[in-house]
């Protein structure tokens, strides 16, 4: 807030009233609201609104929300991702992939599944489903 | 227990602990819900999925924080993900967010809740965590995670605005 013009004026006031750090000096504001019948006008009327809450407070709302959560939650525990899988997961396709690279082997049809089994073995451990995922971010976009 | 040691308790597998969190939190977190989204039926809703999702992402939190600000960002969106799904209502046959008190005429809680109903969420937002949690402008930038620059003519806009619909009603 730089520049002096009404608008800065009344939210540095308003600060100012809040109690807060202002951005302008006290004596700038003054001079301003002293000049400024318009400011004077809005700054009566910010100050008749603020007195309105002054004895409000908000309703106390019920709830027991625990044992919904609980259901919800049921046996997970915080999730917590470790590296480990991942290492073991690379260790095991680049292993494959030597393999694979041999000369004159054929491990046959299987052999060919092994990197898709582990990827699905993977998930599994993780608990996560990726077409879930995807189901979940669609309906978060719509 | 406080809130640090429930959290440690939880990461470490211990989901019970987190009920404690539930349960000394979950009035505040409603009352919150409802001044963003205007009735208690969803900011249960909203509640209670910014609790699960607050579960899920535990390890997340920076334990040097504390819980309520950051559950508090969670539970806002949670409020404007629903608000986004659902048309707004305003309608009002009793006040959500204000509460009754002895020795203060009831028209003027209504009037002053008809006017916050009618504001848009995010002015209703911050002027209900100023003038109703008195949060300061630092506290407030925290909550809604904008800097405090922002705070400053948010809450301008919105007290502008309340003072619109407010006219007519008192002025």
């Amino acid at each position: 807030m730089n520049e002096i013009n009404c608008e800065n004026v009344l939210m540095a006031k308003m600060a100012e009233i809040d109690g807060e750090e202002a951005g302008f000096s006290s004596e700038q504001v003054t001079l301003h609201i002293a000049a400024c019948e318009n400011c004077r006008r809005e700054i009566e009327q910010m100050r008749l609104s603020d007195n309105l809450f002054k004895n409000q407070t908000r309703r106390g709302q019920p709830a027991d929300l625990w044992s919904a959560i609980e259901n919800q939650i049921g046996n997970k525990t915080v999730y917590q991702i470790s590296w480990k899988p991942f290492v073991l997961l690379v260790v095991i396709l680049v292993a494959y992939k030597l393999l694979e690279m041999l000369p004159e082997r054929d491990f046959g049809l299987a052999f060919k599944l092994v990197p898709l089994v582990f990827i699905v073995a993977l998930f599994v451990f993780l608990k996560e489903n990726p077409f879930k995922i995807n189901a979940e971010l669609t309906q978060g976009e719509i | 227990m406080d809130d640090k040691e429930a959290i440690e308790i939880c990461l470490k597998g211990e989901k019970d602990a987190f009920r404690f969190l539930v349960e000394n939190y979950q009035k505040q977190a409603v009352a919150h819900a409802v001044a963003i989204l205007g009735n208690a039926e969803d900011a249960l809703d909203a509640v209670q999925e910014a609790f699960i999702d607050a579960f899920k992402s535990l390890k997340q939190f920076d334990r040097t924080r504390r819980f309520y600000p950051w559950f508090y960002v969670l539970l806002r969106n949670r409020c404007y993900k629903m608000s986004a799904r659902k048309r707004e209502t305003v309608s009002i046959e009793e006040t959500e967010i204000l509460a009754p008190r002895a020795g203060l005429p009831s028209e003027e809680r209504f009037a002053l809740e008809r006017a916050l109903v009618e504001l848009s969420k995010e002015d209703r937002e911050i002027i209900t965590l100023k003038y109703l949690d008195g949060l300061s402008y630092d506290e407030l930038a925290e909550h809604l995670q904008i800097p405090r620059g922002t705070v400053m003519s948010r809450l301008f806009y919105a007290r502008k605005q309340l003072q619109a619909k407010l006219t007519g009603k008192f002025h």
